[in-house]
Protein backbone atom coordinates (compact mmCIF):
# COMPACT_ATOMS: atom_id res chain seq x y z
CA UNK A 1 0.00 0.00 0.00
CA UNK A 2 3.01 2.27 0.48
CA UNK A 3 3.47 2.39 -3.30
CA UNK A 4 0.02 3.97 -3.73
CA UNK A 5 0.33 6.33 -0.78
CA UNK A 6 0.75 9.54 -2.79
CA UNK A 7 -2.32 8.74 -4.89
CA UNK A 8 -4.38 8.11 -1.76
CA UNK A 9 -3.31 11.39 -0.15
CA UNK A 10 -4.10 13.21 -3.42
CA UNK A 11 -7.58 11.66 -3.23
CA UNK A 12 -8.04 12.93 0.34
CA UNK A 13 -7.39 9.61 2.06
CA UNK A 14 -4.97 9.08 4.94
CA UNK A 15 -3.54 5.63 5.61
CA UNK A 16 -2.93 3.73 8.82
CA UNK A 17 -1.75 0.12 9.23
CA UNK A 18 -2.93 -2.07 12.13
CA UNK A 19 -1.82 -5.46 13.41
CA UNK A 20 -1.11 -7.32 16.66
CA UNK A 21 2.62 -6.59 16.84
CA UNK A 22 4.28 -4.24 19.35
CA UNK A 23 5.26 -0.58 18.79
CA UNK A 24 8.93 -1.64 18.85
CA UNK A 25 8.33 -4.21 16.11
CA UNK A 26 6.45 -1.58 14.11
CA UNK A 27 9.26 0.93 14.59
CA UNK A 28 11.69 -1.64 13.17
CA UNK A 29 9.36 -2.34 10.22
CA UNK A 30 8.80 1.37 9.48
CA UNK A 31 12.56 1.97 9.65
CA UNK A 32 13.39 -1.03 7.45
CA UNK A 33 10.76 -0.41 4.77
CA UNK A 34 10.61 3.40 5.06
CA UNK A 35 6.85 3.25 5.56
CA UNK A 36 5.28 6.72 5.33
CA UNK A 37 2.16 6.11 7.45
CA UNK A 38 1.50 5.23 11.12
CA UNK A 39 1.58 1.59 12.15
CA UNK A 40 -0.69 0.83 15.11
CA UNK A 41 -0.61 -1.96 17.70
CA UNK A 42 -3.72 -3.92 18.64
CA UNK A 43 -2.00 -6.73 20.56
CA UNK A 44 -5.10 -8.35 22.09
CA UNK A 45 -7.35 -7.40 19.12
CA UNK A 46 -9.78 -5.53 21.40
CA UNK A 47 -8.99 -2.06 20.02
CA UNK A 48 -9.93 -2.29 16.35
CA UNK A 49 -9.44 -5.79 14.93
CA UNK A 50 -12.45 -7.36 16.67
CA UNK A 51 -14.57 -4.21 16.39
CA UNK A 52 -14.17 -4.36 12.61
CA UNK A 53 -14.87 -8.12 12.66
CA UNK A 54 -11.39 -9.00 11.39
CA UNK A 55 -10.04 -11.35 14.07
CA UNK A 56 -8.99 -14.60 12.43
CA UNK A 57 -10.96 -17.33 14.28
CA UNK A 58 -8.70 -20.03 12.84
CA UNK A 59 -5.44 -18.65 14.19
CA UNK A 60 -4.46 -19.44 17.76
CA UNK A 61 -1.87 -16.66 17.84
CA UNK A 62 -4.67 -14.14 17.53
CA UNK A 63 -3.73 -12.39 14.34
CA UNK A 64 -5.93 -10.26 12.08
CA UNK A 65 -7.32 -11.20 8.68
CA UNK A 66 -5.60 -8.94 6.12
CA UNK A 67 -8.19 -6.40 4.99
CA UNK A 68 -8.78 -2.89 3.70
CA UNK A 69 -11.50 -0.64 5.16
CA UNK A 70 -12.06 2.82 3.67
CA UNK A 71 -13.94 5.29 5.89
CA UNK A 72 -15.35 8.58 4.66
CA UNK A 73 -15.31 11.70 6.90
CA UNK A 74 -18.70 10.79 8.39
CA UNK A 75 -17.28 7.43 9.47
CA UNK A 76 -19.23 5.43 6.91
CA UNK A 77 -17.53 2.42 5.35
CA UNK A 78 -17.23 3.06 1.62
CA UNK A 79 -15.03 0.13 0.63
CA UNK A 80 -14.13 -3.15 2.32
CA UNK A 81 -11.97 -5.99 1.14
CA UNK A 82 -11.32 -9.03 3.32
CA UNK A 83 -8.72 -11.51 2.10
CA UNK A 84 -9.28 -15.24 1.91
CA UNK A 85 -5.87 -16.02 3.41
CA UNK A 86 -2.53 -14.48 4.28
CA UNK A 87 -1.24 -14.72 0.72
CA UNK A 88 -4.04 -12.92 -1.09
CA UNK A 89 -3.03 -9.70 -2.74
CA UNK A 90 -4.79 -6.58 -1.46
CA UNK A 91 -6.63 -4.87 -4.36
CA UNK A 92 -4.72 -1.61 -4.43
CA UNK A 93 -6.23 -0.40 -7.72
CA UNK A 94 -9.77 -0.89 -6.40
CA UNK A 95 -9.22 0.97 -3.15
CA UNK A 96 -7.50 3.89 -4.90
CA UNK A 97 -10.48 4.12 -7.28
CA UNK A 98 -12.89 3.99 -4.31
CA UNK A 99 -10.94 6.81 -2.64
CA UNK A 100 -11.09 8.93 -5.79
CA UNK A 101 -14.87 8.40 -6.01
CA UNK A 102 -15.27 10.10 -2.61
CA UNK A 103 -14.42 13.35 -4.41
CA UNK A 104 -12.44 14.83 -1.50
CA UNK A 105 -9.70 17.46 -1.65
CA UNK A 106 -6.10 16.34 -1.35
CA UNK A 107 -4.87 15.86 2.21
CA UNK A 108 -1.61 15.51 4.09
CA UNK A 109 -0.39 13.29 6.90
CA UNK A 110 2.22 14.34 9.43
CA UNK A 111 5.66 12.77 9.03
CA UNK A 112 5.80 9.90 11.47
CA UNK A 113 8.07 9.55 14.44
CA UNK A 114 9.83 6.25 15.09
CA UNK A 115 10.44 4.92 18.60
CA UNK A 116 13.07 2.37 19.72
CA UNK A 117 13.56 -0.42 17.18
CA UNK A 118 12.69 -3.85 18.58
CA UNK A 119 12.42 -6.20 15.61
CA UNK A 120 10.59 -9.50 16.17
CA UNK A 121 12.59 -12.70 16.37
CA UNK A 122 11.56 -13.74 12.88
CA UNK A 123 11.90 -10.29 11.29
CA UNK A 124 13.78 -10.56 8.02
CA UNK A 125 16.63 -8.15 7.28
CA UNK A 126 16.08 -6.03 4.17
CA UNK A 127 19.09 -7.61 2.48
CA UNK A 128 17.42 -11.03 2.72
CA UNK A 129 14.12 -9.94 1.22
CA UNK A 130 15.02 -10.09 -2.50
CA UNK A 131 16.13 -13.72 -2.12
CA UNK A 132 12.97 -14.54 -0.18
CA UNK A 133 10.83 -13.09 -2.98
CA UNK A 134 12.87 -15.00 -5.58
CA UNK A 135 12.18 -18.21 -3.65
CA UNK A 136 8.47 -17.39 -3.53
CA UNK A 137 8.50 -16.68 -7.26
CA UNK A 138 9.97 -20.02 -8.27
CA UNK A 139 7.81 -22.00 -5.83
CA UNK A 140 4.68 -20.41 -7.30
CA UNK A 141 5.97 -20.97 -10.83
CA UNK A 142 6.72 -24.64 -10.13
CA UNK A 143 3.27 -25.26 -8.61
CA UNK A 144 1.65 -23.67 -11.65
CA UNK A 145 3.70 -25.73 -14.09
CA UNK A 146 3.11 -28.99 -12.22
CA UNK A 147 -0.55 -28.58 -11.33
CA UNK A 148 -1.96 -25.91 -13.64
CA UNK A 149 -3.44 -28.52 -15.97
CA UNK A 150 -5.90 -29.54 -13.22
CA UNK A 151 -7.67 -26.23 -13.06
CA UNK A 152 -7.35 -22.79 -14.66
CA UNK A 153 -7.61 -21.11 -11.24
CA UNK A 154 -4.33 -22.80 -10.25
CA UNK A 155 -2.67 -21.41 -13.37
CA UNK A 156 -4.07 -17.94 -12.69
CA UNK A 157 -3.07 -17.98 -9.02
CA UNK A 158 0.43 -19.15 -9.93
CA UNK A 159 0.82 -16.35 -12.45
CA UNK A 160 -0.54 -13.75 -10.02
CA UNK A 161 1.94 -14.94 -7.36
CA UNK A 162 4.86 -14.85 -9.77
CA UNK A 163 3.94 -11.31 -10.84
CA UNK A 164 3.56 -10.18 -7.24
CA UNK A 165 6.88 -11.72 -6.18
CA UNK A 166 8.54 -9.95 -9.13
CA UNK A 167 7.09 -6.61 -8.03
CA UNK A 168 8.18 -7.17 -4.42
CA UNK A 169 11.65 -8.21 -5.59
CA UNK A 170 12.03 -5.01 -7.61
CA UNK A 171 10.68 -2.89 -4.74
CA UNK A 172 13.09 -4.49 -2.25
CA UNK A 173 16.04 -4.02 -4.60
CA UNK A 174 15.08 -0.39 -5.21
CA UNK A 175 14.82 0.21 -1.46
CA UNK A 176 18.22 -1.41 -0.83
CA UNK A 177 19.78 0.76 -3.55
CA UNK A 178 18.18 3.89 -2.12
CA UNK A 179 19.37 3.14 1.40
CA UNK A 180 22.89 2.29 0.15
CA UNK A 181 23.00 5.70 -1.54
CA UNK A 182 22.05 7.58 1.64
CA UNK B 1 -19.94 8.08 13.48
CA UNK B 2 -20.90 4.75 12.03
CA UNK B 3 -17.53 3.02 12.18
CA UNK B 4 -16.20 1.98 15.61
CA UNK B 5 -13.80 4.58 17.00
CA UNK B 6 -10.57 3.39 18.58
CA UNK B 7 -7.33 4.55 20.13
CA UNK B 8 -4.21 2.45 19.53
CA UNK B 9 -0.48 3.00 20.09
CA UNK B 10 1.66 3.91 17.09
CA UNK B 11 5.25 2.95 16.23
CA UNK B 12 6.58 5.72 18.46
CA UNK B 13 4.45 4.68 21.45
CA UNK B 14 2.05 7.61 20.93
CA UNK B 15 -1.75 7.10 21.11
CA UNK B 16 -3.56 7.47 17.75
CA UNK B 17 -7.32 8.01 17.76
CA UNK B 18 -9.36 7.42 14.61
CA UNK B 19 -11.91 10.19 15.22
CA UNK B 20 -9.11 12.78 15.43
CA UNK B 21 -8.08 11.96 11.85
CA UNK B 22 -11.50 11.70 10.21
CA UNK B 23 -11.62 15.28 9.00
CA UNK B 24 -10.94 13.49 5.72
CA UNK B 25 -11.13 9.88 4.57
CA UNK B 26 -9.03 7.21 6.32
CA UNK B 27 -7.95 3.85 4.93
CA UNK B 28 -7.46 1.17 7.59
CA UNK B 29 -4.98 -1.47 6.41
CA UNK B 30 -5.31 -4.55 8.60
CA UNK B 31 -2.30 -6.83 8.37
CA UNK B 32 -1.63 -10.31 9.60
CA UNK B 33 1.06 -9.37 12.08
CA UNK B 34 3.26 -11.75 14.06
CA UNK B 35 6.23 -10.77 11.86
Amino acid sequence: MASRYDELLAAGTRVVAIDVDSPGQHAAMVDKLELPFPYLSDPDRTGAITAYDLADPNDARGIAIPALVLLDPSGEERFRFVSRDFAERLPEDDVVEAAKRLGLSATTQEPIEVGPLEPGERAMPLDGMPFYFRGGRFSALAMGLRHGHHDDSIKEDSKAFVDEMDRFFEAAQALRARKAGN
Amino acid sequence: MAAPDFTLTDQAGVPWTLSEHLDTAVLLVFLRGDW
